[in-house]
């Protein structure tokens, strides 16, 4: 017993950098050996994929993006997956970006899954409005007049010879939202100044550390559902039926968690012992 | 594979080598990748900005090409503009799809001014522009933070208590169970943050219940944190291998080898000498 009080508190003292060599070797492991650990889809992830799967044929679906290459390994994966989703039930897309960097990311996700994935015709199947500054007062631009906001897409060509952009002129000519949002301005801006004035459902996908911001807007009915982070977008793609980046970067995501929670058991059996023994002597 | 591509590949692996070595201590290959980190996004953002607001939406309202008239004094001052950034301000005027709104003028003036806060004698001409940002913002935001983080959230957790079809007990729909907590943590965190009368007593203890919900929620919080944290290292580590590949001629590995060299190098000659470690790297 006394050997392992001794152990614990050795290990209450090692080098942080220590644990982040071991953090770093536990995460690296499983991506180059995958253990292939079962994915189960949450009620909220399944709640996303519903609403999409019900969504009536040629349905026009707003796809907003709002990451940057920051948060790429969390938010990619699900933009990809709901793009494969809606083109794969004829829906038309829509894609406008509150973030600056979130034009390349959709402009990557669009090249893979539209053009190279599905096929779809630019113009007719999908339109890619891209960034406008202003955050909420881009949404709120969008909600009353989208021609305003958006007089050229992302390629310079005037709205009005767009053949799909007929017969859109705001926001609730669009019959679903999605937004992939890593922060400000994001999936908040987005139920207070659009769905929630509207009533136009919405959904979205976060990075883990949105998720508790967020997931009240889930609670009451003002969102469908929510693809919460790396296991969210794996989820998702699980449910789609078609393996991605984030289903594989799941065993190491799991692997690392066991382990930082087996650091924090241990570094607070160190603390508790240490301030035991300054007790009692 | 591009010679670009590769170029890019090696960069990549260069700077994302160079921020986890502040992980180690803070060195020069860390203060480049965060110092051009800085510069690169600082002039990307500035680019994007000028060329998706700043031309089209502004003075492609001032000056559209719809209404050019080249003997028309406001389009002369455009081709005096023309004449100096033709990629700014092509011949003819902006082609963006806007009609001529001179209303436009103001935010322009008022852009203008908060550009001024770089010349200390008239720097006060900011205010103006930061006022009017400022107002906007609050009166954007106060409408819809009180329509949906009140009224919503209002609206979306209150339960009919004698509805009955609304179950006593389920964690995740709609249940008496779930109301009640929500009505209990809401009720106690707030009362948490009441300072009007020290918490003794009665208050003391509903305050502590406080307290309890707070924890809970902060505990969520940081296990989200940390969940993301994995996702992103993760996410570099997928690229490191990829990189590590023939096609980009091993780039991850010749780096992270060079790397290891120079700085065990530079540990060796100081070895001896006090040399500590930035509090930051190891926090």
């Amino acid at each position: 017993m006394k050997g392992l009080t001794e152990l614990i508190l050795k290990i209450g003292k090692v080098d942080r950098r220590w644990i982040f060599v071991v953090l770093a070797i536990v995460v690296f492991i499983p991506i180059l050996v995958p253990i292939g650990m079962p994915i189960r889809a949450t009620v909220t992830t399944k709640v996303v994929y519903d609403a999409i799967e019900n969504l009536p044929p040629n349905s026009n679906v707003l796809v907003s993006i709002e990451y940057s290459p920051s948060t790429k390994p969390e938010n990619h994966p699900m933009t990809i997956s709901i793009l494969r989703h809606l083109f794969k039930n004829n829906h038309k897309v829509f894609v406008t970006c509150l973030w600056p960097d979130g034009q390349f990311m959709a402009q990557d996700a669009l090249k893979q899954v539209a053009e190279e994935e599905f096929g779809k015709v630019y113009g007719e199947d999908y339109v890619f409005l891209g960034f406008r500054p202003g955050g909420e007062a881009v949404v709120k631009g969008i909600v009353s007049n989208i021609r305003i906001v958006y007089t050229v897409d992302v390629y310079q060509t005037k709205i009005d010879e767009i053949p799909l952009m007929d017969g859109i002129n705001n926001f609730k000519d669009f019959a679903f939202l999605f937004t992939c949002s890593a922060g400000y301005p994001g999936t908040v801006e987005w139920v207070q100044y659009a769905a929630d004035p509207t009533g136009v459902p919405m959904s979205s996908g976060v990075t883990s550390i949105q998720v508790n911001e967020v997931m009240p807007y889930v609670q009451s009915g003002q969102m469908k559902g929510l693809l919460a982070g790396m296991p969210g977008a794996a989820e998702y793609e699980a449910l789609l039926g078609q393996k991605g980046s984030a289903t594989s970067g799941m065993d190491a995501q799991s692997i690392a968690h066991l382990v930082i929670v087996l650091f924090i058991i241990l570094g607070n059996a160190a603390f508790f012992i240490e301030r035991k023994r300054s007790r009692k002597y | 594979m591009s010679s670009t591509a590769i170029l890019g590949a090696w960069i990549a692996v260069f700077l994302t080598f160079g921020i986890f070595s502040y992980l180690y201590k803070d060195n020069p290959f860390y203060k480049m990748a965060e110092h051009l980190f800085v510069g690169v996004s600082a002039g990307y953002w500035a680019s994007i900005f000028f060329w998706t607001q700043i031309q089209p939406g502004l003075f492609g309202r001032l000056w559209p090409a719809s209404e050019f008239s080249a003997d028309s004094f406001w389009y002369k001052i455009y081709n005096g503009f023309s004449f100096f950034l033709p990629t700014v301000f092509p011949e003819g005027g902006i082609d963006k799809g806007h009609d001529m709104h001179l209303i436009y003028l103001i935010p322009f003036a008022l852009g203008m001014m908060m550009l001024l806060s770089l010349i200390p004698k008239i720097s006060w001409f900011a205010r103006w522009g930061i006022a009017y940002t400022v107002g906007m913002a609050a009166g954007l935001r106060a409408y819809g933070f009180l329509n949906s983080n009140v009224i919503g959230q209002i609206k979306g957790t209150a339960a009919n208590f004698a509805d009955p079809n609304l179950p006593f007990w389920s964690l995740t729909s709609p249940s008496i169970f779930n109301s009640i907590v929500i009505l209990v943590g809401t009720i106690t965190g707030l009362l948490y943050f009441y300072f009007s009368k020290e918490h003794k007593g009665m208050l003391g203890k509903i305050s502590k219940v406080g307290i309890y919900f707070l924890m809970i929620s902060f505990g969520a919080s940081f296990g989200f944190a940390v969940m993301g944290r994995i996702s992103l290292l993760i996410g570099r580590f997928v690229d490191l291998i990829k990189y590590s590949g023939s096609q980009f001629h091993h780039a991850t590995i010749w780096i992270l080898v060079i790397m290891l060299i120079i700085l065990g190098y530079d540990a060796y000659r100081n070895r001896g000498k006090n040399t500590p470690v930035s509090e930051d790297a190891v926090q």
